[in-house]
């Protein structure tokens, strides 16, 4: 081609689908990488005692995990001349650090967040004597004077964070508490008091908590891959997986094949039938999910089928912890329904690219169907089969909602189930171990391609040697 | 469908009666009828394995909430009601979910066949290099397992503001559906003569009224197939839906995000409900389906 004469309408006409694919295909999968290998997160340090400084660290747990309360300690640290005192909570929590492992330490209470689960409503006079104001604010007028161990009622929290500047020595929000108390002579006062001139009983805090905050960290890590590998469901999701594809793809080559010859031996009606073969193409897995849940569930089609020819007196649960044999078949079966379609029109396009007088010829030799389809039609169809292979391998490992529909998801898992197990924020919630499991997905669609461009470029290696 | 044997044509040039002629053409004839009667056998068969289930669910969409429930189950809705589809569409949230599901498939459809027309006519029309690349690249993409891709653009949607969006769905099924929609349209420019669009340029139109004119009213009838094809695969689209939304779900998303929570009657209705466009659909398209899938072997 000629620099000249290069048209770059093309170009242009091509630019929208490429800048799409970039922005909606190439990126997320680099995010994806991102996800599953970088850890882009804030880490708590748990100390081995409530001292910020000199205490050795026992454990690391990421932003967002949950904790479980197991102690509270307040710390109280005297300031400014003793005046003053500043009271820290330190909260003792154990949760699952990335790697996995259960790690328990102390933590500020400000880097973890536990809810009040009820604030408490009582408090006494701490020391000296607590002057009662009108309002909010150290300048507001005294209207009481309360002595030390009064008990009060709190009435009224005020967090406004009114800052006080006692000669610039303290820089501090205030918290202020609308109070009622009894005086000595019985009378009932109300008035403002700022907090730290009460002692409150501590607030009852919930017994789990969540980690809000860290020191922040930006690294490769192989956890999220670890957790995957190592989770319990992995194994289960990997082999359910396999065996599908295994038990799913020769019915439905054999399947799709019978059904396009048919299509091909023009019938009368063939139209119709077309249409009939061709309507699992629109059929979602979900729908498809539920039509076999019909037929499988226990007072379903297939057990009201076998009632009625006497076989059996009672439903018989197909779908069950103890019978994950038939949630297999329940899913093999809908899948082989929905998605035979896809690989037939595949074979019928196949068919229709061989040259009629092949076909023709081996008839007026009269070779039997079977020789005709060993000797003729399979080798010709062969591209095409390899196409449909690969597209249904990988398809076949992105199943889904057809278990969810059947089995729930539970009691028999595939890899795309998990990847929306970890994903779910109803459930695991944790982003980067979904995006793992995308991860494995695409490298093992990958492979899958890879190996059966392989197996059969050396079947032609070794067909052309031989 | 037993008069298999008058679908048989006659020989041609005089009307002879089987037994009339010698043993081993009769053989020879009785055998082709037999293999024509067992061909129409396997066909019924096949059609009976795809209908027989879609009948089933549709029956009990269209049963009586008590029938739902019994057992054994019947196998024709009689009496027929639509109380148990009525209380699937009066479920909470699933007519504002068919309404996004709608919106989203008509946006995918929409951005979907607006990007693809152009790359698939520059595929079908213009050598340039690149191309096999370009090609080769879509044919591998539309190979990939794009769905799971919704998880990393979740991320990515949540921190832009765009997670749990109709719109949003919308961008990702566009990507979901935008491999296959080029190709087709592409294989469906192929169709249209060159010859014809020459012709108009001879006599003074421009490339592009070219195009306007005459390619594209004859391709339409092919791109709006492939749109229709797009749209039934938004609608059905699962995992991206249920992974991009939360409050604003799909009708799949709902549906397989509830099914633990609901009882059989909404899962009946709701399959079934879910299959309907399927079947009208399918119907208008079927004539492109080896246009949409034929290009993908060559």
């Amino acid at each position: 081609m000629k620099f000249r004469n290069m048209n770059w309408a093309p170009y242009l006409l091509l630019l929208p689908s490429f800048i799409y694919l970039m922005l909606f295909f190439a990126w997320p999968m680099v995010q994806a990488l991102q996800l599953a290998f970088r850890r882009d997160s804030q880490i708590l340090p748990l100390r081995a005692e409530p001292a910020v400084e000199d205490a050795a660290i026992t454990g690391e747990l990421e932003r967002g995990t949950t904790v479980e309360l197991l102690d509270v300690m307040v710390v109280e640290t005297q300031r400014a001349g003793g005046l003053l005192s500043d009271r820290v909570f330190w909260l003792e929590v154990a949760g699952i650090d990335p790697e996995g492992e259960r790690v328990s330490g102390w933590a500020l209470r400000g880097d973890v967040f536990v809810a009040d689960a009820s604030r408490s409503s009582r408090g006494t006079v701490r020391s000296g004597v607590a002057r009662l104001r009108a309002g909010p604010a150290l300048d507001a007028e005294v209207i009481g004077e309360l002595p030390q161990d009064t008990e009060v009622a709190l009435l009224e929290w005020d967090r406004s964070g009114q800052r006080v500047a006692a000669g610039g020595l303290l820089q501090k929000p205030l918290t202020w508490l609308r109070v009622s108390a009894e005086t000595e002579d019985g009378e009932v006062v109300e008035g403002w008091l700022e907090r730290s001139s009460l002692s409150i009983q501590d607030t009852e805090i919930s017994s789990t908590g969540r980690v809000q905050s860290g020191r922040g960290s930006k690294e490769w890590t192989l956890d999220y891959v670890k957790r995957m590998v190592r989770d319990a469901r992995f194994d289960d999701a990997v082999i359910t997986s396999i065996l599908l594809v295994v038990l799913i793809l020769p019915v439905q080559f054999v399947l799709a094949i019978i059904m396009a010859l048919v299509l091909q031996s023009q019938l009368r009606f063939n139209s119709l039938f077309l249409y009939l073969y061709a309507i699992p193409l629109g059929i979602s897995d979900l729908a498809a999910g539920l039509v076999w849940y019909t037929i499988f569930t226990q007072t379903g089609y297939l057990n009201s089928f076998l009632q009625s020819l006497g076989l059996i007196d009672r439903p018989f649960i197909f779908i069950s912890s103890a019978h994950k044999e038939w949630i297999i078949i329940a899913i093999v079966l809908a899948e082989i329904w929905r998605a035979t379609s896809l690989v037939m029109v595949i074979v019928v396009s196949g068919l229709q690219a061989i040259p009629r007088d092949y076909l023709e010829a081996g008839e007026v030799f009269g070779a039997s169907l079977w020789q005709r389809l060993r000797h003729i039609i399979l080798p010709l169809l062969k591209p095409s089969l390899q196409v449909a292979l690969i597209l249904r391998t990988i398809l076949a490992f992105q199943v889904f909602a057809v278990v969810v529909a059947i089995s729930g998801g539970d009691v028999l898992t595939v890899l795309a189930n998990e990847a929306y197990r970890w994903y779910d924020i109803g459930s695991y919630n944790n982003k980067n171990v979904a995006a793992a499991y995308s991860g494995f997905i695409m490298l093992l669609s990958l492979g899958v391609a890879v190996l059966y461009l392989r197996t059969i470029r050396t079947q032609e290696e070794k067909e052309a040697a031989g | 469908m037993t008069t298999t044997p008058t679908t048989h044509p006659a020989p041609p040039i005089t009307r002879v009666r089987v037994r009339d002629l010698p043993i081993e053409q009769q053989r020879a004839i009785r055998a082709r009828r037999l293999r024509r009667a067992g061909t129409y056998a396997v066909a019924i068969a096949i059609a009976v394995w795809i209908l027989l289930p879609i009948w089933l669910i549709g029956t009990l969409a269209f049963s009586t909430p008590a029938d739902v429930r019994s057992y054994p189950k019947q196998i024709a809705p009689i009496p027929f009601s639509t109380d148990t589809m009525e209380f699937f569409l009066n479920a909470q949230g699933v007519l504002p979910a068919t309404r996004n599901s709608i919106v989203v498939a008509l946006l995918t459809l929409a951005l979907s066949t607006a990007i693809a027309a152009p790359a698939g006519y520059a595929i079908a029309r213009y050598f340039f290099r690149g191309r096999d690349a370009f090609r080769l690249s879509i044919l591998a993409v539309r190979a990939f397992p794009i769905v799971i891709l919704a998880v990393p653009l979740a991320e990515t949607f949540r921190r832009l503001g765009m997670f749990d969006e109709v719109y949003s769905v919308a961008l990702m099924h566009t990507a979901l559906t935008l491999p296959t929609t080029i190709l087709v349209v592409s294989s469906v420019f192929a169709s249209v003569p060159r010859e014809l669009e020459e012709a108009a340029k001879v006599f003074g139109c421009s490339a592009f009224q070219a195009f306007l004119r005459v390619a594209l009213p004859l391709a339409l009838p092919g791109v709006a197939a492939s749109a229709i094809f797009t749209f039934v695969m938004s609608w059905n689209e699962v995992f991206a839906s249920v992974v991009l939304t939360l409050e604003n779900r799909t009708l799949p998303a709902l549906i397989l995000y509830n099914l633990d929570k609901s009882g059989d009657p909404f899962k009946f209705a709701g399959g079934f409900f879910m299959l309907v466009p399927s079947l009208i659909f399918i119907f208008f398209v079927r004539r492109y389906l080896f246009n949409m899938w034929g290009q993908i072997t060559k």
